[in-house]
């Protein structure tokens, strides 16, 4: 037995979420909006094109930041929730690799990425590929699913590192292919830094 | 090896089937031959060397093959990889001994498991040998990934061309569907994934019970569709195909991509 992503998927999907009176939601020890993403696309897209051509790499590595962060507190509010403890672990068997499938899951299941894990060493490498994200919908040049590289570093970092704060940042995630870029679908490489 | 028991009634030579085993696939001719309920001796002859070959059947069972070295299944096995040579059917032929007595699907895909065995032991033996013993455990997969030199589409393109398949699916341990490749419109193929990872899930914990070691293949025969899916290193392939006849040339054809696949995931 192992974590089946079906099973967390429509469990998940089942939770009733109601916005507050800001639209936030406060799930996952976090608020999540409900901004659509072309907003967050069109966010991105006028940042990177703003910036001078020597500038746009660090501005693409503030976008990658900020989702790693946002990523990192989310993802530790997703793997110490309630419905994480209900639906998901009484499915891992699998240690580390099992808590991932099911984050990957929630992921799926909050509908930021249809994504999953293609390959993992244990602590040291992990690909994950993503056949559907909104960022595959962005506007501008070259790989830019900034926020799905934050999320899988951000995910890596917490299932595999020290606790927060110093395991921040022990890995980083480099995307290779991008549906954005032409390719079938995106993947993303965590390594250690 | 003459075989002695065979006994002829040949009347007229002209009209037997015959070719060359370099534009005929022996599974594809066995099978044919066996799907319209014909009996007779498949007299075969393999270049270079020389080896000469029986494969006898009657009414859609293989009863008995024999090579010059070989009997059986050992004798099927190593005549159903031969690819250079020449082929004659001979209707009517029938063998008094019995040594296979199997189906046609049933005695192709055994003689195929036959040979992977037999392959296995030879590369075991090779690595023993040279004394460079690859390790394929779950750690290392991700180092052969980086030596592979063909990606995962290439591989998947490569399996559609095998006559007979339809759709091929690899899904992760946890039903994600990592890629995918074909006509699957019959199939919802996300519902595939997961119902291939609950079905193999259950069917290694019946390996576990019953401590038969890990399951290798599956085979799932519906009305309208035939699934048969293998482990490739931590995820699993699935290849669809719209019915049974090509079974037994499917699980053979697919094993060196299913291999080739292992080392990508």
């Amino acid at each position: 037995m192992t974590v089946m992503r079906d099973t967390v998927v429509k469990s998940l999907a089942k939770i009733n979420i109601q916005g507050d009176e800001n639209g936030l939601i406060p799930e996952y020890d976090v608020l999540v909006n409900q901004l659509p993403a072309a907003l967050l696309n069109l966010f991105s897209e006028r940042l990177m094109a703003a910036a001078p051509p020597e500038r746009k790499a660090t501005v693409a590595d503030g976008l990658v930041r900020a989702a790693y962060e946002c990523g990192y507190h989310t993802g530790c509010g997703i793997i110490t929730s309630e419905a994480f403890n209900d639906v998901v672990l009484p499915m891992v068997t699998e240690g580390e690799k099992d808590i991932l499938r099911g984050a990957f899951a929630a992921f799926t299941a909050w509908g930021w990425a249809k994504s999953g894990i293609v390959q993992l060493k244990d602590g040291e490498r992990m690909v994950i590929r993503a056949n559907d994200y909104y960022e595959a919908d962005s506007g501008g040049d070259g790989l830019r699913a900034y926020m799905l590289r934050g999320l899988c570093q951000a995910f890596f970092d917490l299932t595999y590192a020290d606790p927060y704060p110093n395991g921040m940042d022990t890995f980083v995630c480099q995307q290779t292919k991008g549906i954005e870029a032409g390719d079938p679908h995106g993947e993303f490489v965590v390594t250690k830094k | 090896m003459p075989n002695r028991a065979e006994r002829l009634q040949v009347t007229d030579t002209t009209h037997f089937l015959k070719g060359s085993l370099s534009l005929t696939n022996i599974t594809d001719l066995v099978q044919f031959l066996a799907a319209s309920y014909k009996s007779g001796m498949i007299h075969l002859t393999r270049h270079p060397g020389g080896v000469e070959g029986k494969i006898f059947f009657l009414a859609g069972t293989i009863t008995n093959v024999t090579t010059d070295t070989l009997s059986g299944l050992d004798a099927l096995s190593d005549i159903l990889n031969w690819n250079q040579g020449e082929f004659q059917y001979n209707p009517d032929v029938t063998s008094i001994d019995k040594n296979v007595g199997l189906s046609v699907q049933h005695a192709i895909i055994e003689a195929a498991v036959l040979y992977d065995h037999r392959s296995e032991v030879v590369k075991q033996e090779s690595t023993t040998h040279t004394g460079t013993t690859i390790d394929v455990t779950s750690d290392e997969r991700s180092t052969e990934m980086e030596t592979s030199q063909r990606d995962s589409t290439t591989v998947l393109n490569d399996l559609l061309m095998i006559p007979g398949i339809d759709a091929v699916v690899v899904v992760g341990r946890d039903g994600f569907v990592i890629e995918s490749a074909g006509n699957s419109s019959r199939i919802n193929i996300d519902e595939l994934g997961a119902s291939l990872a609950h079905a193999s899930n259950a069917i290694e914990e019946m390996g576990s019970e019953l401590k038969v070691n890990t399951f290798q293949d599956m085979f799932i025969e519906y009305g309208k569709a035939v699934i048969m899916c293998r482990p490739i290193g931590d995820a699993i392939a699935a290849v669809i195909a719209p019915d049974a006849s090509k079974l037994g040339i499917i699980r053979h054809k697919t094993k060196k991509y299913f291999e080739e696949l292992a080392l990508l995931f």
